[in-house]
């Protein structure tokens, strides 16, 4: 490995050197770290790309992939290599990942609807390109191409490309140069013996795009909340003002950005977005909002243009927004996939974020074009997870913790209305009988702690909360028996306190309201849990 | 007595405008008193000053038109369809220069100089850039000016419609001059939404064009390429893509304020070029290729062309050289198979049936991933070519097949028929 | 296809043969070279040959400089039938690439142009490059910092700046300036410049216009201030007359009475008929 350099001051030569030598570190015994190493490499917000122009950021990347390709690609790889083809309109890169994804150790068919998608993305720009050395020309065409590379990449899925084969066949117009590589591609696929059924047919398990974050395990939003926003009318917000209160759904994006398939789609697909929320009656309670990359240039009128020129709807609840300041805790806390030279961006990723209504980040969709049905059916799930804690939030929330927060709640209310109704039921007429409590309670050593007569009406008044309670969820809930027997058994315990020789009435009074309070809990439950499935039942399924 | 006149069938002011292609009218007596007879001869003349629009008039579909034009109205309100067009070679120079008066004869042996009703219109033409007067030429860039509205207006949608990711939606297939007529007509009404009195002016780019290259108009390129305009030319603050400033400079020392492009085929060899519309719509390389070549700057390649407003008028050129090609060879019906070149090998898009993007709304392939602009413009006018046109919509611009494709602009030099 | 299309398309052919073995043809002369390259522009698409034959032409440092910026030209104009010039950009984008570094200034700049507009990656390099290192320089400074305005990527407001700073010619500085009005760091220098009275009239417009793009709140301030400057130029005037007439807050300005009384001025004593008649307009839109 080459010493450490400052990654900031690395020139492009230096910088070539150093994915050489991680590269053939991967080619060795520490081919795990040097692959890893050059993964990391990949990710936009690298200090390495930190105050880059665009081209050169280009020329780095593809640096990279080529090196990649080189000592082969592995799953942690795979999403930059697909984020490219399905995103990408830069000739080098999109021709450096076909190249790259061809290392990968097993063909699979999830991958060819990649390629060719990427093959009508940048067949009109299909300039050449070269490997042969970092920042090379190609100064001819008999260099390679990114359909070229395509192509190639086709005849290596082979059979997994089978049902492209039709697309493939009726593409026209390709430079006569890459006939061959057509035909080749197509002989590959046509050729080939019949599918391998295994696990052929679907991306990697851990190749993730998506991510989720259970309730109980969301970072808190505290380091932004003071953040300020302008809005795309000039108005006002901080971060916790707009953020809290409501779940949404915010996306990233900005206006000079020159890629169709990113922050122009990215927007478009905003307004889809906030027009289903709206068909399913949840445009106010759900905001949507988009932020900008470039406050420095986006003011106001100019993402109120931007976002008018796509439909989006813009009003108190679904806002554009600049950061006036605070840009660098926002990037930190969303780990937003972008760098810059000076203020504009000089390469970014695909990223949207749903928040809790603590403005938690509850799921993100990153780098892969996403649906904006299933970032809408997400959203929902979060919007309903509190109202309904029992019920499942996504695949990928912890089971256990979810249940045990289940078991403790059901239980817990009754158990502190019976303590609160032993304890007045039992609780000592004088000091003495204090005293002997404590003993018995073997805490002898403690005689010393006073009498204290306040805590008798204390816990009455505990009590009296707890069959208000109960008599409320018995009203709401239709069911009066568990308000009946809490109630029998008050009025127990207060017979007991007035007349000492009926004690063994306490004990019927603390079982009945025992009883009442679990029924009571147990009703209220049943009914939210039958709320809950009504109001699912009206939403669209949810993973 | 009182009238009512209705022009495109429109009570409304926003409607008061026509072309050389007849507009339906109606006309209806909205207060009888003073008329003693159940139906009363309305005569209508048009009112102009000597450099404002004309207007004629017929009563019928067809026919011809006539100076003024007599009819019988009811006067128990029953409308009277009747039809006026701009008189050919007359087009309004200013919004309301042009007046139709409606005199009645109110008593069975009376004269008919009882004034009953009158409106103002515009005869609103697309004109020669050359020709404009100067009040003309400060609406338009005015107008231009405020559609891009400093980077930030809707003229970003036009200008993200012609980009290299969209352009097999309109180039180098047979959908070429349809697509171009629809997307110049978007623009347009637009612009009309801002000023009304705007048409799209085109630059004859086979002839010198003095006026157009200025300081006031479209600019005076710099050595290096910066186009110039005076301190007080809207045009100033035009901005695409984040970048003030529009780059444009004549080649190959040529001088557009007194010569035509270099190498760009005259109108006449245009129109020659072919009377199927599978050979001219070879234009497409000279005169339109040629004519965006004989610059360097924006105009010079498909990317970055639509940043330079002077894109819009090149292709109004181009589009006038297909209506007048199409009035020469009466190419207006897609039935015809002249009119168009269909193929079983057109790309999605360039078939007479097919929408067009962005207006159709499609982004999944082999349509580009977003559709700036949404659904094409309405017009007070016509209802044509409605908001996702198809190809074939773009040839009977005039609604000479049927009327009711009529698209509500007209050349100053292509009659309709 | 039917029997006339094909006969059609037949003709075409031997015409754009014909044409092209004429542009070709280096016993022709010139002038009518170019002629026929101008006038088919199509026929480069028509066949992997006739491509090959036009970037023979380009590419040959032996042929006449107007015969081959004809042929670039001619492929430039091709390019705009995008479906079928697919199979042709290849090798046009590899051949400008070559000729960017020709030994003729004028097929370099053009080449460089186009692949400038196309945000090629390797022209941006080499525009850089010569800013940074004027030996290395393919283009004069003015026209590289214009090519590199056509990307607001291309990571070139440093040298912009250096340039505007130190600038090697007007037109350098100008265009350097009119790189940086996209970049918001900027605005107070355009501010600055706006207000300069020493400043060349082209500069302080561009600045105007680079600040209304960059700070439009502050252009309407300054645009106002200098409309009240009964020492400042007229020019400036006008463009601030623009600004607000285009731009400004309809009814601040309509009430803003020392502002109109300016403009009532300008009306009657500006030297230029056409800042009078701008007068004029404004008042009438804010005053009726």
């Amino acid at each position: 490995m080459p010493d450490v350099v400052e990654t900031e001051a690395l020139s492009e030569e230096q910088f070539a050197e150093l994915v050489d030598a991680l590269g053939a570190q991967a080619s060795g015994p520490a081919f795990v770290d040097g692959q890893q190493q050059l993964t990391l490499l990949l990710s936009e917000a690298h200090p390495h790309y930190n105050q880059r122009g665009a081209a050169t950021v280009v020329r780095m990347r593809g640096w990279v992939l080529l090196s990649l390709a080189r000592v082969g690609v592995t799953d942690d790889t795979l999403l930059y290599l697909l984020e490219e083809l399905d995103t990408g309109v830069d000739p080098y890169l999109v021709a450096a990942a076909a190249k790259a994804l061809r290392s990968y150790p097993k063909p699979n068919a999830a991958l060819a609807p990649f390629v060719m998608r990427a093959i009508n993305q940048i067949r009109y720009h299909n300039d050449p390109v070269s490997f042969e050395s970092y920042g090379a020309d190609a100064l001819s065409s008999d260099a390679t191409s990114p359909v070229r590379e395509l192509l190639l990449t086709l005849a290596w899925l082979g059979p997994q490309a089978r049902a492209l084969l039709p697309e493939l066949e009726a593409l026209s117009g390709l430079p006569k140069k890459l006939q061959p590589e057509v035909e080749r591609a197509r002989q590959a696929i046509v050729d080939s013996e019949a599918l391998d059924t295994g696990d052929c047919c679907s991306l990697p398990a851990s190749l993730r795009s998506k991510f989720s974050w259970a309730l109980g395990s969301r970072r808190d939003s505290q380091s932004i909340e003071t953040t300020v926003f302008e809005d795309h009318d000039g108005a006002t917000v901080t971060f916790k003002e707009f953020f809290q209160g409501q779940p949404s759904i915010v996306v990233f994006f900005y206006t000079r950005c020159d890629n169709p398939l990113k922050c122009s789609l990215t927007i478009t697909k905003l307004a889809r977005i906030q027009k289903l929320l709206d068909e399913r009656g949840l445009a106010d309670r759900i905001r949507t909002a988009a932020i900008t990359y470039d406050p420095a240039f986006d003011l106001p009128h100019r993402i109120r243009g931007y976002g008018q020129n796509r439909a989006v709807r813009m009003d108190a609840s679904h806002r554009m927004f600049r950061a006036t300041e605070g840009l660098e805790a926002l990037r930190e806390h969303f780990k937003l996939g972008v760098n810059f030279i000076e203020s504009l961006v000089n390469r970014h990723r695909l990223e949207v974020f749903i928040l809790d209504d603590e403005g938690r980040i509850a799921a993100s969709f990153e780098r892969l074009h996403w649906d904006e049905q299933e970032v809408v059916d997400r959203a929902i799930e979060v919007l309903v997870e509190r109202k309904v804690p029992d019920a499942v939030t996504s695949s990928e929330v912890a089971a256990g913790s979810t249940s045990q927060r289940r078991s403790i709640s059901r239980t817990s209310s009754p158990v502190w209305s019976t303590l609160a109704s032993l304890a007045v039921a039992f609780f000592p007429k004088c000091p003495i009988c204090w005293a002997a409590y404590l003993s018995v309670l073997g805490i002898a050593g403690l005689n010393q702690i006073p009498y204290s007569p306040w805590l008798q009406p204390l816990l009455g008044v505990v009590m009296l909360i707890n069959i208000v309670s109960v008599w409320l969820r018995g009203w709401s809930t239709g069911r009066m028996v568990g308000p009946y027997l809490v109630t029998a058994g008050l009025l127990a315990i207060i017979i007991t306190r007035l007349s000492p020789s009926l004690n063994s009435l306490a004990v019927i009074g603390i079982l009945m309201t025992l009883a009442g309070s679990l029924m009571s809990t147990l009703n209220a439950d049943n009914q939210r849990r039958r709320a809950s499935m009504k109001l699912e039942d009206s939403m669209p399924r949810v993973n | 007595m009182k009238i009512e006149l209705q022009i495109n069938n429109s009570a409304g002011p926003e409607a008061r405008f026509v072309s050389w292609a007849p507009s339906p009218c109606r006309i209806r007596v909205t207060n009888p008193t003073g008329a003693l007879m159940r139906i009363v001869s309305i005569k209508l003349t048009c009112v102009s000053s000597s450099t404002g629009g004309v207007v004629v008039f017929r009563q019928g579909a067809t026919g011809s038109f006539s100076e003024s034009l007599t009819l019988a109205v009811p006067i128990n309100g029953t409308s009277v369809p009747f039809f006026v067009a701009g008189r050919f070679g007359r087009p309004s120079i200013n919004n309301e220069d042009v007046r139709i008066e409606a005199r009645a004869k109110l008593t069975p042996f009376g004269l008919p100089n009882t004034l009953v009703g009158s409106l103002k219109l515009m005869v609103r033409i697309r004109k020669n850039a050359e020709s404009l007067t100067p009040g003309e030429r400060d609406r338009l860039v005015a107008a231009f000016a405020q559609l891009n509205n400093q980077g930030a207006g809707r003229f970003a949608d036009f200008r993200n419609m012609h980009t290299n990711t969209s352009s097999p939606q309109a180039h180098g297939a047979p959908a070429f001059l349809p697509w171009h007529r629809a997307y110049l007509l978007d623009l347009e009404r637009e612009l009309q939404a801002i000023d009304p009195s705007v048409a799209l002016p085109y630059w004859r780019f086979d002839q010198a064009a003095p006026n157009l290259f200025t300081l006031d108009f479209f600019g005076v390129s710099a050595p290096n390429g910066a186009v110039q305009f005076s301190n007080t030319n809207p045009l100033q603050f035009w901005v695409t893509d984040g970048t003030p400033g529009i780059t444009r400079v004549p080649l190959n020392n040529w001088v557009p304020t007194t010569q035509p492009g270099p190498g760009v085929i005259t109108e006449a060899q245009t129109l020659a070029l072919g009377n199927q519309y599978s050979v001219f719509r070879g234009m497409e390389g000279n005169p339109h290729g040629t004519a965006h070549t004989r610059w360097d700057g924006f105009i010079r390649q498909i990317g970055t062309a639509a940043r330079d407003p002077l894109f819009f008028l090149l292709h109004c050129n181009v589009d006038r050289l297909w209506a007048k090609w199409q009035r020469q060879n009466a190419r207006f019906d897609p039935a015809v198979a002249a009119s168009y070149d269909s193929n079983a090998s057109n790309p999605v898009g360039h078939n007479l049936d097919d929408t067009m993007w962005p207006w159709n709304g499609v982004t999944t392939p082999p349509r580009p991933p977003t559709a700036p602009g949404g659904a094409m413009a309405a017009s007070p006018c016509v209802s044509a070519p409605g908001p996702q046109p198809q190809v074939k919509s773009s040839l009977d611009y005039q609604g000479s097949i049927n009327a009711v494709s009529r698209e509500g602009f007209d050349y100053d030099d292509v009659r309709f028929a | 296809m039917t029997t006339k299309k094909k006969a059609t398309k037949a003709a075409k052919k031997r015409s754009s043969l014909a044409t092209l073995s004429i542009a070709t043809s280096q016993k022709k002369p010139a002038p009518a070279r170019v002629a026929a390259l101008a006038a088919a522009p199509l026929a480069a698409t028509e066949s992997d040959q006739n491509l090959q034959k036009v970037l023979g032409v380009l590419q040959n440092q032996d042929e006449p400089v107007e015969v081959r910026l004809a042929a670039m030209d001619s492929l430039a104009a091709a390019a705009f039938s995008v479906v079928a010039f697919e199979s042709s950009r290849p090798d046009y984008i590899a051949a400008l690439r070559k000729v960017s570094t020709d030994p003729n200034p004028e097929i370099r700049q053009r080449a460089l142009s186009t692949l400038a507009g196309e945000k090629d990656g390797f022209a941006q390099k080499k525009l850089l490059e010569g800013l940074k290192n004027p030996d290395k320089a393919l283009v004069p400074p003015e026209k590289a910092l214009q090519l590199l305005s056509y990307d607001v990527h291309a990571e070139a407001y440093e040298v912009a700046r250096k340039i505007v700073k130190d600038p090697p010619n007007e037109a350098a500085k100008q265009e350097g300036l009119r790189l940086l009005a996209g970049d918001a760091k900027s605005a107070s220098m355009f501010e600055k410049l706006l207000r300069d009275k020493d400043e060349l009239r082209e500069v302080r417009q561009l600045s105007a216009s680079a600040l209304q793009a960059l700070k439009p709140d502050k252009l309407q301030e300054h645009a106002r201030e200098m409309l009240l400057d009964k020492s400042e130029f007229e020019d400036i005037q006008a463009t601030s007359l623009t600004a607000l007439k285009q731009f400004g807050d309809d009814e601040n300005v309509s009430k803003d009475k020392a502002l109109l009384a300016s403009v009532d001025r300008l009306s009657t004593k500006a030297a230029s008929s056409r800042y009078k008649k701008s007068a004029r307009q404004f008042l009438t839109k804010f005053k009726g």
